[in-house]
C-alpha cells in the first residue's frame, strides 16, 4: 500500500521542531527514523497530517559521557549504538541488544528515541532501558523533565510522552565494572518481533539488581520478587522458576495464555542464568 | 567451446544473470508507458456478504469502474470434463455477492497508486454480512450456510480412489495406524507479486497486456474467451517475472479487468499489488486435511491404506483447471514410492469463504507426502523397527519398475532404496544417532528424519485427458530460427522465471547444432514472438521444452547439412554439425556462410531445398503417464523441550532426476524449492478465524525462511536416465518442496521419542510443539 | 510538494516532490531507476535496500523527501566499486541468483556486510542476510559467493579499513 496523503517540514532546531508541533495540533507527527511510522502509513494504520522531521536535529543527536551516566541523544541509530560508536554506558549489553533488532538496513535509520516514543509491546530499548533504570528526558512548551523509563510505557503504545512533548534523550547510568547482564530474546526468525524478552542488570556495587520482562503483552513487566532474588543470589532453579511465574501472575494489568507465561518463564529463567554463571 | 563445455551435461553459468546483476531486469512494474494510470481495487472486507449497493461519489464517477461499468467482461468459468464437478461462475468484479475477504469490487484510476488508493477508500459499499463458511471438513456437505447456493452443498467434487481389497487388507493386518494430518493454509508468495500494465496498440490493433505471469498464452486464450477477442488482437509479454512457483500459472481477475480497462480508456493502465494483496487474494496454497489408516504386518511392510482428504480450496476456481487436480493428485500420490496394493482414498475438494486455492511448488505432492511418510515412520515405531529400514523395505525395487503404484502412477525407472541410503549418509545418520545418546549441553533433543517420494514430470496428454482436464498441457513447441548472419533464436513457449531456460535451452541447441550457445537468443514469455506452448509450471519444461528445441534443432541441423554437403560438394551423410561449421571429409563451411546462402544467396542452395532456416516442431514424451524423478529428503533438528522452539541443524537431498542438462541449475532448484519446503514446515501459514478474516497480513507476522534459519542444503545425485525423453531427461523443479516437512516433521519426532510426542500439522510451529509434548505426557493421543 | 536536493549514484538532482512519495518510487517512477524492487513496502523482505549516506537503508520506509542533502546510492551505480564487481562475479560463477528480484539488494547488503568486516564466516554472512529474502536460491549459494568475495577482497586490500 502507499501511504496517505501527508505535509512534511524538516525544522532546524528543537525549539523550532516543538513550536511547529505545538501549531499543528493533533495532526502534527514527529518523524526521526521513520522505520515504524513509514511502515504503519504503508500500511495505511497511521495517517498524521504534517510530519516533522527531528532526524537530524543536532540537539537530539548528542552523546554525552558524564562521569556517572551515558546520555544518549533520542535520534542515535540503532546502528551507532550496535557499531559502538557511540559511549556505552552498559559493558556492552546495549550493542548486544541491538544487533538483535530488526536487521541492518533497519538499524541505520531506527533511533532509541523512536522506539521509546512508539513503545511497541515487543521492542527492545523500552525493556533494556527500563532494566538499567534509565531516564527518558522530555522537552515540551513547559521546558524539560525527566521520568524513570520503568514508568514512562504504561501499556501498548502508551506512554507518558505529553501533547507538544518530544523526547530529547535517555539518560543511562552507567555500570559498575563487575555488573553482569543477561538478555535472552526468543523468536522463530532472526530480526522478527520478540515472542518473548528478558533483561536481567545486577549492580551489586550499586546495590542494584533487576529483570524485565518484555514483549509481554504490554509495557516492560518489572519481575519485583525476581530481582529481589536476582540481588540475593537464588540457589534453586526451582525457586527461581517460581518467583518469575509469579511475578508474571502478578501483572494485574495483562494476561498471559499458558505458552505465553512458559516463554516468559525461560526467558528469564535463561537471563538471570547468564549472570550467575 | 567444445560440446562438453557447453552442451548437455554442462553446468553453463547463466546468461540472465548479467541483466540482474546490474539491475537491468525487466520486470512488469519496470515497463514505463507514457499516459499510464495507476489502479488499487475497492475489496470486500467481509467474507460472505451480498452487495446491496456501491456508491461513488459524483465527482470521481469516470475513474472508479464497477463491474456494471465494464460490461464487456464475461464471468470467468472452469470447463471440467470430469463428471460430478461444479464450477461456479466468478465475476471479475463482484456483482451481487462477496465471496472471500479481498474480492475485487471495484477498480479505481489515478495517476499514481496512492492517488487511487484514496480514491478507492472514497467508494462506499453497502453489505449485508452473512455467515461464512470456514471450516471445510465441517461444513463441505452444506451446513446451513451455502457459498454458490445452487450447489445445495460446499464442494466441487468428491472421488474416490481405490485399488485391491481394502478391507481384507484391514482384516489380515497384524498393526493398524491411524493419524489425522493437517498441512495449514498458506502462500506461494514469490518475491515480485503479481502486476499487470495493459495498453492498446492501435498500429497493430492490438490490446497488449504485459502480466508477471507463468503462462502467457493461455492467459490470452483466457483473454479471448472472457472478453470476447480474437486472439490475433491479443498479446501478452510476460517480461522478467520475480518467481511464480505456481500461484502465477493461473488466470485472475485483476487480468481481465485491467485489460478491459485498457480496451475502455485507450491508455495504459497498470496493476501492482502490493504485499498485503497478494497475501489476501493470490492463490492461496497447501490446506489439506487427512485422515489415514495403515494396515501392516509385524515386519512393518504396509499392506493397505485407507484415508480420507479433503482439500480446501476456496469460494472460487481458478482457471482453467479449476480446484478439482489438489486433493486428486494428493490421492494418486498418497501411496507414494511404495508396493502398497490394496487402498483407498475418498478425495474431497471444498468450497470456502477464502480466496481460492491454486497450485504450489508439488501441488497435492507435500501433504500426501506429509501423510504417508509419518505413517510409514509410525508403523516403523508401531513394530519397533528403524523407519529408514521399514520405509526402503516398502519400497519399490528398481527391478520390479516399470511399476504401476495403487494410486495410478506409473513409475518409470529409479533406485528408490538406494535414494533413501544416500541421503542418511549424506547425514551421517550414526553420527547423529552418537550425539543423540550423549544428548545436548543445553538440554534440547535432537532428531533425525527421512521422507521420500517420487515425482509425475512431463506428463502427457492422456494423463491430462484422464484428470477430465479443460485445457491440456501435453505439448511445448519451438520454432528455431538461423539468421543471416548464421546467430540463433530459439522461440518457445514457457517462460523462464528464475529456472535459467534462456541458457539450459540454448546448452540443448548447442548440443544438437555444434554452435556455441554464445551465439544463440532464448525468446520467450512473449505471444508476439513466440509457438504456442503452456509456459512452466508442473516440472515439465526442461523435458517438454527442451524436447522441442531439440526437434527443431534437429531439423536445422539436417537442412544445415544438406546446404553444406551442396556446398562442400559431398554427400550429405558424409558431414555433420561441430565447431560452428558443417564438417565434412575434405572441408568445412561455416554456419555464417550457410545462412548467407539461404537468405541472401539462395542462388547457392542445392535443388529443391527453400530458403530459410526455420524449424518448428511441438514434443511430447513417449510416455504419456510422465516420467519420475525421486528424492529421500532427511533432516536434523534441535527441538527445544521448554520453548518449542526448532533449529534446523542439518538438511540432505539424494535425488534422481535422470540426466541433468545443467547440473548447477538443477542443484540450484533443488535448494530453492527445499527452502519453500522449510517454509512450509516451520513458518507460513494464513490462518482464519470464523467470521473468514485472514489474521496474517504482513511479512512481519507471514514468516518466509531466511538465511540465518537455514543450514547449506546438501544434495547427492542419482543417475537414472529415463527413457523416454531426449537425453533421458526427467523434470525436477518441484521436487525439493515435497518432502521437507514430511522430512522435518519425522525428524521432531525422533527428537520427542522420548517423550512420545509427534506433531501432524504444518508448521510445525512452537506452540505445536509444546502442545504435543502436554498430550503426549498427559496421554492424550491428539493425532 | 517539497523541494528537496539529492545526490543520486554521484549526481545532484533537484525535485519537487509529494511528501508521502517513498525514496522507492521516488528512484523507480521518477528517476527511472527500476533495479530497486518492492516486495513488501514494510521493510521486512529487504528487497528495496539501498545505500543512503553510504548506509543501508530500505527505500520503502524512507520517505524521499527525507533524503533532502543526503547521497544514495542505487545497484545503477557502484561504477568501479571494486566490492560490488567482486560480488557481481562470484555470484554468477556460483549461481547465486534465479529469478533475480533480490539480487540487487542482496548485493549492496553483501557489499555492506564485506566493507564492516561482517562476512568472515558462515554464520556471520547468515545473520548478516537476515534481512534479504531470497524465495528462489534458498541462500545456499548466495553464502558461498559472499563468502568467496569476502576472500578476494581481503587478498587485495588486507589492511582496508
Amino acid at each position: 500500500m502507499k501511504a496517505p496523503p501527508v505535509d512534511y517540514i524538516r525544522p532546524r532546531s528543537l525549539t523550532e521542531a516543538l513550536d511547529l508541533l505545538a501549531n499543528a495540533g493533533a495532526e502534527g507527527r514527529v518523524i526521526a527514523g521513520g522505520q515504524s511510522l513509514v511502515a504503519m502509513m504503508n500500511l495505511r494504520l497511521a495517517s498524521p497530517g504534517l510530519l516533522i522531521d527531528i532526524a537530524r536535529l543536532p540537539e537530539l543527536l548528542t552523546v554525552v559521557d558524564h562521569a556517572d551516566a551515558v546520555t544518549l541523544g533520542a535520534c542515535v541509530t540503532h546502528a551507532a549504538i550496535e557499531d559502538g560508536r557511540v559511549a556505552d554506558p552498559s559493558h556492552g549489553l546495549m550493542p548486544r541488544v541491538a544487533a538483535t533488532l530488526a536487521y541492518r538496513a533497519i538499524r541505520t535509520r531506527g533511533t532509541i528515541g523512536g522506539s521509546l516514543a512508539l513503545s511497541d509491546p515487543a521492542a527492545e530499548w523500552p525493556v533494556v532501558l527500563a532494566a538499567l533504570d534509565a531516564e527518558v528526558i522530555l522537552y515540551g512548551s513547559s521546558g524539560w523533565r525527566s521520568l524513570k523509563c520503568s514508568e514512562f510505557t504504561t501499556g501498548i503504545f502508551q506512554t507518558k510522552l505529553a501533547e507538544n512533548e518530544i523526547i530529547e534523550s535517555a539518560r543511562i547510568p552507567k555500570l559498575s565494572a563487575d555488573a553482569r547482564c543477561g538478555y535472552v530474546k526468543l523468536c522463530r526468525k532472526s530480526g522478527e518481533f520478540a515472542n518473548a524478552l528478558a533483561v536481567v542488570v545486577t549492580d551489586p556495587r550499586r546495590g542494584y539488581s533487576r529483570v524485565v520482562s518484555g514483549a509481554a503483552n504490554g509495557a516492560p513487566l518489572v519481575l519485583a520478587d525476581t530481582s529481589r532474588l536476582v540481588a540475593a543470589g537464588p540457589r534453586d532453579p526451582d525457586a527461581l522458576r517460581g518467583t518469575i511465574g509469579s511475578d508474571l501472575d502478578h501483572a494485574s494489568d495483562r494476561h498471559f495464555d499458558e505458552f505465553e507465561r512458559n516463554l516468559h518463564t525461560v526467558a528469564a529463567t535463561r537471563a538471570v542464568q547468564q549472570v550467575l554463571v | 567451446m567444445p560440446n562438453d563445455q557447453y552442451g548437455v551435461g554442462a553446468s553453463l553459468l547463466r546468461k540472465e544473470d548479467d541483466r540482474h546483476l546490474h539491475g537491468r531486469g525487466q520486470f512488469v512494474p519496470d515497463i514505463k508507458l507514457p499516459g499510464t494510470m495507476d489502479v488499487a481495487f475497492v475489496r470486500s472486507p467481509h467474507a460472505h456478504a451480498r452487495i446491496r449497493s456501491i456508491s461513488v461519489p459524483p465527482e470521481v464517477r469516470s475513474r472508479v469502474f464497477t463491474a456494471a461499468d465494464l460490461p464487456r467482461i464475461k464471468p470467468i468459468r472452469i470447463t471440467s470434463h470430469a463428471t460430478g464437478t461444479k464450477a461456479p461462475a466468478w465475476p471479475p468484479l463482484a456483482t451481487d455477492k462477496a465471496r472471500y475477504v479481498g474480492e475485487a469490487i471495484a477498480a479505481c484510476i489515478a495517476t499514481s497508486r496512492g492517488e487511487a488508493e484514496d480514491l478507492a477508500t472514497a467508494v462506499a459499499v453497502d453489505f449485508e454480512v452473512l455467515d461464512a463458511v470456514v471450516d471445510a471438513p465441517r461444513d463441505m456437505h452444506g451446513s446451513r450456510h451455502l457459498i454458490h447456493e445452487q450447489w445445495g452443498d460446499n464442494l466441487y467434487v468428491e472421488r474416490v480412489v481405490e485399488g485391491g481389497d481394502i478391507e481384507a487388507a484391514a482384516r489380515a493386518a497384524e498393526i493398524t495406524v491411524s493419524r489425522q494430518f493437517r498441512m495449514q493454509r498458506q502462500s506461494g508468495a514469490p518475491l515480485e507479486g503479481r502486476a499487470v500494465l495493459a495498453c492498446r496498440d492501435h498500429r497493430l490493433d492490438e490490446v497488449v497486456v504485459y502480466s508477471s505471469t507463468q503462462t502467457p498464452h493461455t492467459l490470452r486464450v483466457a483473454l479471448g474467451e472472457f472478453l470476447d477477442i480474437e486472439a490475433r488482437r491479443i498479446r501478452v509479454v510476460a517480461p522478467d517475472v520475480g518467481g511464480g512457483f505456481g500461484p502465477k500459472a493461473r488466470l485472475y481477475p485483476e487480468e481481465i479487468i485491467l485489460a478491459a480497462l485498457a480496451l475502455q480508456l485507450d491508455h495504459p493502465v497498470r496493476w501492482v499489488e502490493d504485499r498485503g494483496e497478494h497475501l489476501l487474494t493470490a492463490a492461496h496454497t497447501r490446506d489439506h486435511h487427512y485422515k489415514a489408516t495403515a494396515y501392516a504386518d509385524w515386519r512393518g511392510r504396509i499392506l493397505g491404506v485407507d484415508a480420507e482428504i479433503v482439500v480446501d480450496a476456496g469460494a472460487y476456481g481458478l482457471w482453467p483447471q479449476g480446484p478439482y487436480q489438489e486433493a486428486a493428485m494428493a490421492a494418486r500420490n498418497l501411496p507414494g514410492p511404495y508396493t502398497i496394493a490394496n487402498y483407498r482414498a475418498r478425495h474431497y475438494t471444498a468450497a470456502t469463504n477464502k480466496a481460492p486455492l491454486g497450485p504450489y511448488r508439488g501441488v497435492g505432492r507435500p501433504g500426501a507426502c506429509f501423510a504417508i511418510e509419518r505413517i510409514v515412520d509410525e508403523v516403523a515405531r508401531a513394530v519397533g523397527r528403524d523407519p529408514v529400514e521399514v520405509r526402503a523395505e516398502n519400497m519399490v525395487r528398481s527391478d520390479a519398475m516399470p511399476f504401476t503404484t495403487v494410486g495410478g502412477m506409473r513409475l518409470d525407472n529409479g533406485d528408490y532404496r538406494e535414494s533413501v541410503r544416500q541421503c542418511a549418509e549424506l547425514l551421517d545418520l550414526p553420527a547423529i544417532r552418537a550425539r543423540q545418546q550423549e544428548g545436548e549441553p543445553d538440554g534440547r533433543l535432537v532428531g533425525i528424519g527421512f521422507a521420500a517420494f517420487a515425482e509425475q514430470t512431463a506428463h502427457g496428454a492422456a494423463e491430462f485427458v484422464a484428470r477430465g482436464a479443460a485445457i491440456i498441457p501435453g505439448f511445448e513447441s519451438c520454432t528455431a530460427r538461423i539468421l543471416p548472419d548464421g546467430s540463433v533464436v530459439l522461440m518457445v513457449g514457457i517462460q523462464s522465471h528464475g529456472q535459467g531456460l534462456e541458457t539450459t535451452l540454448s546448452q540443448i541447441a548447442a548440443h544438437e547444432l555444434g554452435i556455441d550457445p554464445a551465439r544463440i537468443s532464448v525468446r520467450h514469455g512473449d505471444t508476439e514472438s513466440t509457438a504456442f506452448g503452456f509456459g512452466t509450471f508442473a516440472s515439465r519444461s526442461m523435458v517438454m521444452s527442451g524436447g522441442a528445441v531439440a526437434r527443431a534443432s534437429r531439423m536445422l541441423r539436417d537442412k544445415l547439412c544438406r546446404i553444406g554437403a551442396h556446398l562442400l560438394q559431398c554427400d550429405p551423410a558424409q558431414v555433420r554439425c561441430a565447431e560452428g561449421a558443417v564438417l565434412g571429409p575434405q572441408g568445412s563451411v561455416s554456419i555464417a556462410e550457410i545462412a548467407l546462402v539461404a537468405h541472401l544467396r539462395m542462388d547457392g542452395l542445392p535443388p529443391g531445398v527453400d530458403p530459410l532456416l526455420d524449424a518448428t516442431a511441438t514434443y511430447e514424451p513417449a510416455i504419456g503417464t510422465g516420467v519420475f524423478s525421486y528424492a529421500t529428503h532427511g533432516a536434523v533438528v534441535a527441538v527445544d523441550p521448554e520453548t518449542g522452539f526448532i533449529e534446523l541443524l542439518d538438511f540432505a537431498v539424494a535425488e534422481d532426476c535422470g540426466t541433468m542438462v545443467n547440473p548447477m541449475i538443477v542443484e540450484g532448484q533443488i535448494r530453492g524449492g527445499v527452502v519453500q519446503g522449510i517454509g512450509t514446515a516451520l513458518y507460513e501459514e494464513i490462518p482464519y478465524d470464523e467470521a473468514g478474516q485472514p489474521l496474517t497480513g504482513t511479512l512481519a507476522d507471514y514468516l518466509l525462511p531466511g538465511a540465518a534459519e537455514l543450514p547449506a542444503i546438501k544434495i547427492g545425485h542419482l543417475h537414472t536416465p529415463a527413457a523416454a525423453t531426449e537425453y533421458g531427461m526427467k523434470g525436477m523443479g518441484e521436487g525439493g518442496a515435497v518432502a521437507p516437512p514430511a522430512a522435518i516433521a519425522n525428524a521432531v519426532r525422533d527428537a520427542l521419542a522420548s517423550i512420545g510426542a509427534e506433531v501432524n500439522e504444518t508448521p510445525i510451529t512452537p506452540r505445536r510443539v509444546l502442545a504435543a509434548i502436554r498430550q503426549a505426557q498427559t496421554g492424550r493421543r491428539g493425532g | 510538494m517539497t523541494a528537496i536536493r539529492v545526490r543520486i549514484n554521484g549526481s545532484e538532482v533537484a525535485d519537487d516532490l509529494p511528501p508521502r512519495l517513498s525514496l522507492a518510487d521516488f528512484l523507480r517512477e521518477r528517476r527511472n531507476l527500476t533495479g530497486t524492487h518492492l516486495g513488501c513496502e514494510h521493510g521486512v523482505c529487504g528487497a528495496c535496500t539501498v545505500l543512503v549516506d553510504g548506509e543501508p537503508a530500505r527505500s520503502c520506509l524512507t520517505l524521499a523527501v527525507a533524503c533532502d542533502e543526503r547521497a544514495v546510492e542505487t545497484i545503477e551505480g557502484f561504477g568501479g566499486d571494486p566490492i560490488i564487481a567482486a560480488l557481481r562475479q562470484t555470484f554468477h560463477q556460483n549461481h547465486a541468483l534465479q529469478c533475480g528480484f533480490c539480487t540487487p539488494a542482496m548485493l549492496i547488503t553483501a557489499r555492506d556486510l564485506i566493507l564492516r568486516q561482517r562476512a568472515g564466516s558462515e554464520r556471520e554472512i547468515r545473520d548478516g542476510l537476515a534481512g534479504n529474502i531470497c524465495r528462489c536460491t534458498g541462500y545456499t549459494n548466495i553464502v558461498i559467493a559472499i563468502a568467496e568475495a569476502a576472500k578476494e577482497i581481503g587478498k587485495e586490500a588486507p589492511n582496508a579499513q
